[in-house]
């Protein structure tokens, strides 16, 4: 058992509200320069919808992700679902599957000057539009949220990769006035435990710290093969076309080696992001993500271990795990969600890469419809929120959909977790005092919970503290340089010298 | 209230709608409506959003040029379809300028306006009381309006648009 520990976040789905504050917090820190003007590290797509890049997951189209191989050689083989051995070579120079700007959009400005500097006429100028890349006029006919709260539906939502797995009459409610429904879904990098980027670059330039998880690519080494492009499942490596270099999420790690959150989690208006220490047995890592779909989320989770368990301190302290990481995985609020609670899950985790970053699915309103000009319920008349319940089917969000998304395709899942936030919610809305109604404590307990646990769900939903949110471990820098330098002498050396920014040949 | 469509009825072909100028996702008002962050982030600039059945029967497509017009103004923009917009309906998110991206109305000839363009004060006793908006100047101070944004307008394609 070889303990790591791994910086996760998680989403609260149900508290997300599309505002994109993270997203620009990201694109102002990291992304606003030549060559990543069409990056977002952090993005938030409307659901269903096709995503950024366009229906990123179709992997028949893109290529990306792992495959799982039954029966193949000796063992049930993983496979790049981009390529293997010699077709890696063949490809290596033109590789089909990458995705081009046109799956992302064509970054445009306008062309402000013209306000000034138009022609004398008897109507006022306009700024048209014009590309961030040529500067030439163009017409804006792509971005980066285009289909933000279902703009362009018969399009974007209706060819959403996850309504394949749909049946006919719950894929056509989505299209309807009376039953449509929309979610966001922000993504960053997941930082994977499998990670398709880290095995694809034919140079080896990206790797993943083994301190906190954190993926990132060594620009010195980056020699813009861009397959860490292509295989990434999640479309979250990007390359720049200015240096020359790939470039990706790096989970803010300047900002958490001082213990402050990533930008993204830091600025969110909803507060729907915890950040915490998971720990994981790197052991485990090639027989979980081997298994076939239906086990995944089971191996995943027993991947991630139990920071109370003294046989696994024992582990990761013999592992280099410090202290104070432990104790910061015993009071991770991702840990409680993920494994306590089990109301969270990674998203796709058929792609096997093994994603570290969390969401708790969304409740969504009752389906209606309109009947002589009232809106009727899709409950009995009595409409007993208890009902909900037993009718989960009656939520405009198809189950089936959220467990495209998040569970494999297995509705049971997704099934017990929204049962589990339905009776949190009812318990929380009908206790009164010390003494709440036998009617609600059996429903809570058909939901698989308790009294104790619905308070604590409820707490650390709606009322945590910013360092109940983040519960971030201090990093310990002295410790990591003492690895590989005497800490006196880099104290004296630091500042002194010059940092080469990446460009093309370096 | 149909008394602003008198004149336009008679000057081309368009479907009658409802327009409803809601508070706009991506800005206050028009502060921010042309921060860059914003406008990557949605389509460029506030669509005309259209009920994809509504647009399907009059021939457009996502993203197409569109023009709205009745007797008080014309708005030219593109369009977002979707299935979330009843029938019937218009809505333009409020408020951009008409400094960007603004085309010229092929209907009237001239640079077309913005939302407000389509809609009116209707002056009332109540607009004229208690010293606010047009009869108020301080520093800094924000009044309420009485535009009425709740209209009729004309939606037809626009075939090439021109700036």
């Amino acid at each position: 058992m070889k303990v790591r520990a791994h910086m996760s976040m998680l989403f609260h789905l149900d508290k997300c509200i599309g505002c994109h504050t993270c997203s620009v917090a990201c694109k102002n820190l990291w992304t606003d320069r030549k060559g990543a003007e069409y990056m977002w590290w952090n993005n938030v797509e409307t659901r269903p919808g096709s995503g950024y890049p366009t229906r990123w997951e179709d992997q028949e189209h893109y290529r990306g992700g792992w495959e799982f191989q039954q029966g193949y050689g000796e063992a049930h083989k993983l496979k790049l679902r981009l390529h293997g051995g010699l077709g890696g070579l063949a490809k290596l120079y033109f590789n089909t599957a990458l995705p081009s700007l046109e799956d992302y959009y064509e970054p445009f400005t306008f062309r402000y000057g013209d306000l000034f500097s138009a022609a004398e006429g008897d109507d006022q100028p306009t700024a048209i539009p014009i590309s961030e890349i040529t500067g030439k006029p163009m017409a804006i006919e792509s971005g980066p949220n285009w289909d933000d709260d279902l703009g362009g539906s018969p399009i974007y939502a209706r060819n959403d990769p996850n309504r394949q797995s749909l049946p006919a009459g719950v894929n056509a409610s989505l299209d309807e006035i009376e039953r449509v429904v929309y979610n966001y879904l922000p993504r960053i990098c997941n930082h994977c435990l499998n990670p398709a980027c880290v095995a694809a670059c034919p140079s080896g330039a990206i790797y993943k710290r083994a301190e906190d998880g954190i993926v990132l690519v060594n620009e010195n080494k980056c020699r813009a093969w861009r397959m860490c492009v292509a295989a990434c499942p999640y479309k979250k490596v990007y390359y720049n076309w200015n240096t020359g270099k790939s470039e990706k999420c790096i989970l803010c790690f300047p900002r958490l080696e001082t213990g402050q959150a990533p930008a993204c989690a830091h600025s969110c208006v909803g507060r729907i992001r915890y950040m915490g220490v998971l720990l994981y047995d790197a052991d485990r890592i090639p027989h979980a993500a081997n298994v076939p779909d239906r086990e995944l989320l089971g191996e995943f989770l027993d991947t991630i271990l139990d920071p109370f368990d003294p046989g696994v301190i024992a582990a990761a302290r013999a592992n280099g795990v410090d202290d104070d990481w432990i104790a910061a995985a015993q009071r991770s609020p991702v840990y409680r969600f993920v494994k306590v609670w089990q109301i969270a899950l990674p998203l796709h985790l058929e792609y096997r890469t093994m994603a570290m970053m969390f969401y708790i699915p969304p409740l969504s309103p009752v389906m209606s419809t309109v009947e002589g000009g009232f809106n009727r319920l899709a409950l009995a008349d009595q409409v007993q929120d208890f009902d909900l319940l037993d009718d989960l089917d009656a939520a405009r969000l198809p189950i089936q959909y959220l467990a495209s998304l998040f569970s494999v395709g297995d509705e049971a899942v997704i099934r017990r977790i929204l049962a589990k936030m339905y009776a949190v919610r009812l318990y929380m809305r009908r206790k009164t005092g010390d003494a709440t109604d036998p009617a609600t404590l059996q429903a809570l307990a058909k939901a698989g919970t308790t009294p104790e646990e619905a308070e604590a769900i409820y707490k650390l939903t709606t009322l945590p503290h910013l360092h109940e949110r983040f519960v971030l471990p201090p990093y310990h820098r002295e410790m990591a340089v003492e690895t590989w330098k005497d800490p006196l002498a880099h104290k004296g050396e630091a500042g002194f010298g010059a940092i080469q920014p990446p460009a093309r040949g370096d | 209230m149909l008394d602003e469509l008198q004149h336009s009825q008679a000057e081309a072909q368009g479907r009658l709608m409802n327009y409803l100028t809601p508070h706009g996702k991506w800005s206050i008002h028009s502060t921010y409506s042309d921060n860059h962050r914003m406008m990557t982030l949605s389509r460029g600039d506030y669509p005309i959003w259209l009920n994809d059945k509504d647009a399907a029967e009059l021939g457009i497509e996502d993203n197409d040029w569109v023009e709205l017009f009745n007797d008080n103004g014309v708005f030219v923009q593109r369009c977002a379809v979707s299935a979330r917009i009843p029938r019937g309906t218009v809505f333009v998110y409020h408020a951009t300028e008409r400094t960007i991206s603004v085309p010229k109305s092929p209907l009237r000839g001239r640079r077309a306006g913005m939302n407000n363009s389509l809609t009116r004060v209707r002056l009332k006793p109540v607009l004229m009381a208690g010293g606010y908006a047009q009869f108020t100047y301080a520093f800094n101070y924000w009044g309420p309006t009485g535009v009425n944004r709740d209209t009729n307008v004309f939606v037809r394609k626009v075939e090439k648009v021109e700036f």
